[in-house]
């Protein structure tokens, strides 16, 4: 089957739009138009948003008659300080939240936002820039007139940075700062663990302000990390587009393993789950694992691995136990 | 009207067609595992009309973020092999109800700024048959008698008009008003790359 564009199936709404509003449809033209809004699930969506715009562009009559497009400019009357309006946007709804297996929360210009194990969290700034909070994460969000701060309290994010030259976009991880205009990147914070910045577009820079060394420059597609050892150099290297994938399967909810040890395997689970995956055999431990897992549920892992290393998983309270 | 009620549709006019250049912009950015842009926002809209009620949400440009993010990751799971277990269902939570706006007003007039402008940007035959139908809100046909048309020429300028809009609209309003062949070339090459 050939799918048609997005494009093509705008068009066709647009046409189903005027048609509508010229008058109701006869009989077999409803038929027909409730054949094409089913054809495709992106039908319904195109024609909505066009009868959207339909009934949006009737209040075009609050123009009234002396309205002459030709004459219209943006700076006529009607035109109001771009200032104002951005002031009344600020003045608008405080922080909502939302539900997707994670939640969303907006937000104006401070707050904090946080998630439990398990959970991701979309947060939606106003200056356009995206946050998405993995598992048990926590940001506070700083924002001033001279810069956008956010730091990451514990945990681990990722940036999508609208870009704004004039305001800087800094990422703060304890004593690691992560600094862009406008790019994509994951910054990762965990207990006894390096700072860990994941550049997946454009460049971003990584330095200690505590310490006088220039900052490190990390472009798409590198990784870097700051040592725990205050002193200890920033280190960038390039990753390949297949673990970089990898290091992002959090945000559908998985987690990917590509040669790790099944030791290794168990510690990452546990970020997501209190449900403890305990190997009691050292060898077993160190077998290596490779898949797309369901991040929150170590226990179906446990089962699904077990078959594959030939061991048995046994269902305790809070944890599951690997034997062979 | 299928599922099309026009009670949503003045919502999502309201509430989410402003948020469309943010959530391109967003979309942009995201892996959309070969879906494009458009795609996503079409699918969006569609559960955006689907969805039972709206009346709890009072954050429509995160919904609509939420929202479209699903539609993508839906699509991404679609071409992954899982091999455990199955994936939930997405389920929304409800939020609470809509808060009163008291800015609504300058919002109405920046609406109407906005609507003026892009009414002023359509391309000449189809600018002043929509200035006919929509601002002096004449009929189709009223209107194909005042400039010698076809009833259905006039449709088709409407059509195009909404099109037109729509692309506005989806581009924050720097979407060119008259889509030449240049302008198709650069789409061409877009879609290419």
């Amino acid at each position: 089957m050939v799918l048609r564009t997005a494009h093509q199936i705008d068009a066709e709404a647009a046409q189903w739009a005027a048609r509508m509003d010229r008058a109701a449809l006869e009989p077999e033209q409803e038929e027909q138009f409730h054949a094409w809004l089913n054809a495709d699930a992106r039908c319904m969506g195109a024609y909505g948003r066009m009868r959207a715009i339909v009934l949006t562009s009737e209040r075009a009559r609050a123009l009234g008659p002396d309205f002459d497009p030709t004459a219209f400019t943006t700076d006529s009357a009607l035109a109001i300080p771009r200032r104002r309006l951005l002031q009344w946007g600020g003045a608008i709804a405080a922080a909502a939240v939302i539900g997707i297996g994670g939640t969303w929360q907006a937000l104006r210009v401070r707050g904090r936002f946080s998630t439990g194990k398990g959970e991701t969290k979309v947060v939606a700034l106003k200056d356009g820039s995206v946050v998405t909070l993995n598992t048990a994460s926590e940001i506070q969000v700083n924002y001033s007139d001279a810069s956008r701060g956010v730091e990451l309290v514990q945990g681990e994010a990722l940036f999508d940075v609208a870009k704004n030259n004039t305001r800087p976009f800094v990422v703060s991880a304890g004593d690691t700062n992560v600094r862009a205009v406008g790019t994509s990147f994951t910054v990762r914070r965990l207990e006894a663990a390096p700072v860990q910045v994941l550049v997946r577009e454009g460049v971003v820079e990584v330095f200690k302000p505590a310490i006088n060394a220039p900052p490190v420059r990390v472009w798409a597609n590198s990784i870097a990390e700051a040592p725990l050892d205050q002193d200890a150099a920033i280190a960038a290297r390039p990753v390949a587009p297949t673990q970089l994938h990898r290091q992002m399967a959090w945000q559908t909810g998985q987690i990917a393993f590509e040669g790790e040890s099944l030791a290794q395997a168990a510690a990452e689970f546990a970020r997501y789950s209190d449900t403890k995956i305990v190997i009691d055999d050292p060898v077993l431990a160190k077998e290596e694992i490779a898949g797309l897992f369901k991040a929150t549920d170590p226990v179906g892992f446990a089962q699904t691995i077990a078959i594959s290393l030939n061991a048995r998983a046994s269902i305790g309270e809070g944890e599951v136990r690997l034997t062979r | 009207m299928s599922g099309v009620s026009d009670e949503r549709a003045i919502w999502l006019g309201r509430q989410v067609l402003p948020h469309e250049p943010a959530l391109r912009a967003w979309l942009k950015r995201r892996n959309l595992g070969g879906l494009e842009i458009d795609d996503v926002i079409q699918e969006t809209y569609t559960r955006l009309f689907q969805a039972e009620s709206v009346a709890h949400i009072h954050d429509a440009r995160n919904y609509a973020f939420q929202v479209a993010g699903s539609v993508v990751i839906d699509h991404l799971r679609r071409m992954k092999v899982v091999p455990i277990a199955s994936v939930p269902g997405l389920d929304y939570l409800e939020v609470g109800s809509e808060e009163p706006s008291p800015e609504r007003q300058v919002i109405d007039r920046d609406e109407l700024t906005r609507l003026a402008e892009m009414i002023a940007r359509l391309p000449g035959k189809i600018r002043d048959v929509f200035t006919l139908r929509r601002v002096y809100g004449l009929s189709q046909r009223e209107v194909a008698g005042r400039l010698g048309l076809a009833e259905s020429t006039v449709e088709k300028h409407m059509a195009r008009g909404f099109l037109i809009m729509a692309e506005f609209y989806g581009h924050g309003g720097n979407a060119p008003a008259r889509p030449s062949r240049s302008d198709k070339q650069a789409n061409q090459t877009k879609m290419e790359r």
